[in-house]
């Protein structure tokens, strides 16, 4: 699990495996060739691993890789060239250029989300070839050192290639896995999952996005440098810029199964012995043929795993055998749990919206509504479909901003932040329809939430434990979103809001779609988050349920606030039924008024 | 050159909007169009103007075969992101069939469709405007309008809309959602095989001819806002000026380089694309 | 993650990819060739786009290999016969170097040839300079003898030579033409080989001969529109174009487009691009006729017999560079044979390194007539070709002593 001893250690042996393997076949391969695939698939694989980084954790898929690849080609060979540096510091240097140059990328492009982003970066590399054209760097050899060839990469001995391929696909494994434990693995796969959840989770997934791509292209670079020096001997700007980097980066990684340490591994180890066996066997004797052969390949493997064969590997083992559940071993302090917090100072309302109008086109979502929430109670409130709830809900939690008006958390202005940055002040939420991580075990769902608090995988995930037992969904800790029932949804959405320690909760409509029994025991769970310093804002449309359950209650509609009080007087205002319920409703109300 | 870009952008657009499928293989479609739009003119003397019509119907079909005997297979239930990156290797993989199966056939060598008005200029007033071109535009733009005509007034248009609009929708109201996507498909196919025919009049035609033109074809469908079908035809057209317009300010060389300037340049200012409409993120 | 489960799955995952990356190694080698034959490499592109080239080089080397084992094979190794084993450079410079990796490594091969584009043979020499076997080459680019190598032999006259000769030999031609050129015009595309040709003419050779560069346009290909180009071109009336593009598409464009404009200016071209037979299927005998190109060979003054073999071998309407070349470095390599008496790689080597024909198929094929190689392994005095379009095929009509047609010079307009 997230910490001990033995967790630590578990993911090490697969890659000590691996790596063991690399370092048998160095050493037994006897043909060149031979050597020469098995540093292709290194070079490949590493270059996977590091398209995986934020195509596949992140899920942001770019099509423009190929731009660090080629960095970190161009500025190592330019820089024996131009400066007779080695390429063992060239190789950092290029790394750190790649880095600067996936900052300077991913700032503005990633503005763009999904299918937008990913052929933006289709423009990178694109240009970056026509500009080392227009420079004259058609064709860039790589000189010959005769007297240093160790010093300068050049290896006489295969098995140093190997092993120089070797070092740098493991750097890459260990670095993926290190992100795959650490808080920004589960924030990155937290963000690929569902954006929007992630960032009302405390995350910020622009910064995540940026430090996934930074990291990415460093890697990416490193890759570039060695393949031009153990494989192409020539750098040009067709062979690293070119669509033949990312359509191979791609093949490997889609092939293997994207998002996972193992998809881009096995994807090389797979496709590119298939692919020079096939150059072998029939290219040189019937060229052209190996690549209608490899295309069908491709085509074939997809149809039998199109989620890739890592996944579908998995997929059977998880269909041969349920899922166990993870243990459970909960390191490190405890969480102190939020119960016992000092209520709020006073009469200071804890959340404050002064004048909060927003307007979609043609629509007026929200109009000058002005009310307080007082620490320690739960606040209702009510309005027909299309009252402007769920917008308010988005412009207080800062998905939305207002057009007008402001809105204010313990005496703060938060109406500018991002959500991420207003869940981190302490105002957790839920969504209408649930909004899960459904890659994310349970556990993992709310430790996402648990990450504001703690940087630890280790405490976040003890603190995660905690919300979900006060949920009661311990039990279900290891099980994946998609297995657990409406009610359980829910509570998990609400564990893993309340695991980001809120002092405030936005509810929005946490009681749709269950049954009455559901009904009851969410309101139980709801009843109690006062007594442990959680002030809460809950969203409903039936009535009946927010009047048993919220001290005060404010009605909305068409973006107004029509009324607020308590709920037995506020349901009794006739322009509350005239809203809510329509005009006839009010008459027969009246009618049968005493 | 823009109206041929628009056409098939439209091709792709159409693709892209119906079945959020990124297919890597129209360039491929676009380059077997003009070889069929060569033989056409070499058997039969087919002017490829009319071959570029007639291409259209085996195109179409070809496009639902392709999309019945394989696309359907990897469409549909689970995770839409998987899904698309299923489909992207299973039309990339497609691709490698179609180009190199080609240039074992056909010969890697490029050929070129000899027509009267391919190197005869129209003089307007000081500027030569190629007749192949001119001709190409004006088929071009006719195609394109009736594909929209196609798209807005007929009903199997309107459904097509609505399955890309709404495809729960659209299946609740009685709507075969895979039966659109077939047909989404099979009209992408035909289209840009079509503008490959057009292209055919005045480019010359090799097994390798489409991968010159599927990036530009993104960049408009992009540019236009994706699934815009209208987006599409005027991110084409703005390719085809950028291009021209780049020549003033950057050398030659750089041509290229000003079209995916000015895509990052529109990007930045308008993230959902000219045409696009912009996605609620709640 | 899941640790336990996860580390099962990675077994799975590990043994799979153990079992692919095996796969990749039990590639068993193709039958091996008897002992006693002299196996020569082909590395070219045989598949992808520039497959062509490729099989132009294929069946020029056969060719030579039939001659030479119907003559009794190599006579200084008790009648060895030759054997050409080819591998598939394909169209990345990954699978060129690959295929050369291949190629060396899995079989006893005396001697390599070939490669086609520039970055390719850079690439591949780099393997035979490791794998310590001797390698001839075609390709132009200055770099791939600036490198110290001891095993590649550049039989092309280098780039930056072509230059310098085929300004000449146009200058002369201009000359005996009564006709002066006083202005020039460079389009082209910035491959490694356009830029080679480009350079010394725009740096200085040009200036030296007192011709005004008035356009020098160049694009990155592929060409989206040969019209701007063109049009500079017509505003601007050079006595001459000196023209350059590695993927005949936009040659074939900006050729057509000379003829839309109505412009009548002689074309100096580079490389065999412009030479094909599918050059003149696709733009017509009237198109190409007069335009001219500069190549490292082209059948000769008395080599008439050689190109009716070829015709007749292969079905090819006439012969260009590729065939010739690697005609002519199989011959090379049964010459070094014979003087080396040994199939050894690093004694052929020496041998090509010390050779000096100027008799046989080799030298024949090659101006001027004969084949020496300096230290750099550069061939000694090799001199380019201009070859012109004349009725719909492409004759030699420079330099003149081997030339197999009177050059027409253009009519200015």
């Amino acid at each position: 699990m997230a910490g001990g001893p033995r967790g630590r250690a578990a993911g090490l042996l697969p890659i000590a495996l691996v790596l063991g393997a690399g370092l048998l076949l160095t050493f037994t391969l006897q043909e060149r060739y031979h050597h020469r695939i098995l540093t292709l698939v290194l070079v490949w694989a590493t270059m996977g691993l590091s398209w995986n980084i934020i195509s596949g954790y992140a899920g942001q898929t770019s099509f423009g890789h190929q731009a660090f690849f080629g960095i970190g080609a161009y500025v190592t060979v330019l820089l024996i060239l131009h400066a007779g540096l080695t390429p063992w510091i060239g190789m950092l240097v290029s790394a750190a250029v790649a880095v600067v140059a996936a900052a300077l990328i991913g700032f503005p492009t990633f503005r763009l989300s999904g299918i937008y982003f990913a052929l933006a970066t289709l423009a990178y590399p694109l240009i970056l070839r026509i500009a080392m054209d227009f420079l004259g760097y058609q064709e860039v050899a790589i000189p010959m050192a005769r007297e240093q060839p160790a010093l300068y990469m050049q290896f006489r001995d295969p098995r140093a290639n190997d092993l120089l391929c070797l070092g740098v696909f493991g750097a890459t494994l260990l670095l993926s896995r290190a992100i795959e434990r650490a808080r920004l693995g589960y924030w990155l796969r937290a963000l690929r999952e569902n954006e929007a959840a992630a960032e009302a989770m405390g995350v910020d997934t622009f910064r995540c996005k940026m430090a996934a791509y930074m990291l990415s292209a460093a890697p990416a670079a490193i890759a570039g440098a060695v393949y031009a020096h153990v494989v192409l001997y020539v750098v040009t700007p067709d062979s690293v810029f070119g669509t033949l980097a990312i359509v191979q980066t791609l093949v490997v990684c889609l092939v293997g199964g994207i998002g996972s340490l193992w998809g881009p591994v096995i994807g090389a180890a797979l496709m590119l012995p298939v692919s020079e066996m096939l150059d072998t066997w029939v290219g040189d004797r019937f060229p052209g043929i190996q690549g209608v052969m490899y295309g069908a390949a491709l085509v074939a493997i997809i149809l039998v795993a199109p989620e890739g064969l890592y996944w579908r590997l998995r997929g059977l083992r998880r269909g041969a055998r349920p899922a166990a559940p993870p243990v459970a071993v909960v390191a490190g302090p405890g969480p102190a749990p939020a119960v016992s917090r000092a209520p709020d100072g006073g009469g200071e309302p804890l959340l404050e919206a002064r004048g909060v109008s927003k307007a979609f086109i043609g629509l007026q979502a929200l109009d000058d509504v002005s009310f307080a929430v007082r620490a320690g109670e739960i606040l209702g409130i009510i309005g027909p479909n299309g009252a402007g709830k769920t917008t308010l809900f988005n412009v207080l939690n800062g998905f939305l901003p207002p057009d007008r008006g402001e809105v204010r958390y313990r005496g703060e202005r938060i109406s500018e932040l991002r959500p991420s940055a207003v869940c981190r002040r302490g105002i957790g939420r839920t969504f209408q329809v649930v909004r899960s991580f459904p890659r994310l075990t349970v556990l993992e769902n709310a430790m996402v939430g648990g990450f504001v608090r703690d940087a630890e995988p280790a405490a976040a995930g003890a603190r995660a434990l905690a919300a979900l037992e006060r949920t009661g969904l311990a039990a279900r800790a290891g099980a994946l979103p998609g297995s657990l029932t409406t009610l359980e949804l829910r509570l998990m959405e609400l564990a893993r809001c309340l695991a980001t320690d809120p002092r405030l909760v936005l509810l929005d409509e946490p009681l749709a779609g269950l049954s009455a029994e559901g009904v009851e025991a969410m309101i139980a769970h709801i009843r109690r988050l006062p007594a442990a310093g959680v002030t809460v804002v809950i969203i409903e449309h039936t009535m009946h349920a927010l009047v048993r359950l919220a001290d005060r209650l404010l009605v909305l509609d068409h973006g107004r606030r029509v009324a607020d009080g308590l709920p037995a007087e506020v349901t009794q205002r006739p322009e509350v039924i005239e809203a809510y319920l329509g005009t006839r409703w009010l008459r027969r109300a009246e009618h049968h008024r005493p | 050159m823009g109206g041929i870009y628009a056409v098939m952008s439209i091709g792709l657009a159409l693709i892209f909007g119906v079945m959020r499928v990124v297919n890597f293989a129209q360039g491929d479609f676009m380059m077997l169009g003009m070889y069929l739009t060569y033989y056409l003119a070499v058997a039969y003397r087919l002017d490829p103007l009319l071959g570029a019509l007639v291409v259209v119907p085996p195109f179409f079909v070809l496009g639902v075969l392709v999309h019945r005997a394989l696309l359907v297979r990897v469409t549909g239930g689970g995770d839409p992101q998987r899904q698309m990156d299923a489909q992207l290797i299973l039309t990339l993989g497609l691709s490698l069939i179609i180009t190199n199966a080609t240039t074992m056939v056909l010969s890697p060598m490029p050929r070129q469709i000899r027509t009267g008005y391919a190197t005869e200029a129209f003089g307007l007033g000081p500027l030569l405007v190629n007749q192949a071109r001119a001709y190409a535009f004006v088929m071009a733009v006719l195609l394109a309008v009736v594909v929209f005509v196609f798209l807005t007034r007929t009903d199997l248009g309107k459904a097509l809309r609505a399955a890309a609009d709404e495809p729960e929708a659209a299946g609740y109201q009685g709507i075969d959602v895979r039966a659109m996507h077939g047909l989404a498909f099979g009209i992408g196919v035909a289209l840009v095989a079509a503008a490959g025919g057009l292209l055919a009049t005045y480019h010359p035609i090799e097994p390798t001819v489409g991968v010159n033109f599927i990036v530009l074809m993104f960049v408009a469908v992009v540019l236009g806002g994706l699934g815009s079908i209208p987006g599409a035809f005027v991110g084409g057209l703005v390719i085809g000026l950028v291009q021209a317009v780049t020549l003033l300010v950057l050398p030659l060389q750089l041509q290229n380089a000003g079209v995916f300037i000015a895509f990052l340049a529109v990007l930045y200012l308008r993230p959902q694309g000219l045409f696009g409409r912009r996605l609620r993120t709640v | 993650m899941e640790p336990r489960q996860n580390a099962a799955v990675t077994r799975r995952a590990v043994v799979l990819a153990v079992v692919g990356a095996l796969l990749g190694f039990t590639v068993a080698p193709p039958a091996a060739p008897a002992a006693d034959d002299l196996t020569i490499a082909l590395v070219a592109p045989l598949s992808g786009r520039w497959a062509r080239q490729g099989q132009l080089k294929k069946m020029g080397a056969e060719m030579a290999i039939e001659e030479i084992n119907a003559q009794g094979g190599v006579k200084a190794l008790g009648g060895a016969k030759m054997v050409l084993r080819e591998a598939d450079a394909g169209d990345s410079v990954e699978k060129a170097v690959s295929a050369a990796q291949r190629v060396l490594t899995r079989e006893k091969v005396s001697a390599g040839i070939g490669s086609w584009l520039s970055s390719f043979t850079l690439g591949v020499t780099e393997v035979a300079e490791r794998e310590q076997v001797p390698w001839l080459t075609l390709s132009y680019a200055d770099s791939i003898t600036e490198r110290g190598f001891k095993y590649t032999f550049q039989t092309s006259p280098v780039a930056g030579a072509q230059a310098v000769k085929a300004l000449d030999l146009l200058l002369d031609l201009a000359r005996r033409n009564k006709t002066q050129i006083r202005k020039a015009a460079i389009v082209g595309d910035n491959t490694a080989a356009s830029v080679f040709f480009f350079k010394p003419l725009r740096e200085k050779l040009l200036q030296e001969k007192g011709i005004e560069l008035v356009v020098d346009e160049i694009w990155t290909p592929p060409l989206a529109d040969a019209t701007p180009v063109v049009q500079k071109v017509r505003s601007t009336q050079p006595d001459i174009i000196f023209f350059s593009a590695t993927a005949l598409p936009d040659s074939i464009q900006v050729l057509q487009k000379t003829k839309e404009f109505g412009l009548r200016i002689p074309i100096m071209g580079n490389g065999v691009w412009l030479l094909m037979p599918e050059t003149v299927k696709a733009l017509g005998k009237d198109l190409v006729e007069g335009v001219m190109s500069t190549v490292a060979a082209h059948p000769l003054k008395g080599q008439e017999a050689l190109v009716k073999k070829f015709k007749d071998r292969t079905g090819e309407p006439f012969m260009v560079q590729d065939a010739l070349m690697t005609y002519a470095h199989v011959w090379i390599v049964k010459e070094a044979a014979e003087r080396a008496k040994s199939r050894d790689p690093k004694a052929i080597r020496d041998a090509i390194a010390t050779l000096d024909v100027s008799a046989g198929p080799a030298a024949s094929t090659l101006v001027p007539g004969r084949i020496r190689y300096d230290e750099r392994g550069r061939r000694l005095d090799a001199t380019p070709i201009i070859v012109q379009w004349q009725g719909g095929e492409p004759f030699t009509v420079a330099p003149a002593e081997f030339a197999t047609r009177k050059p027409s010079w253009p009519s200015g307009k």
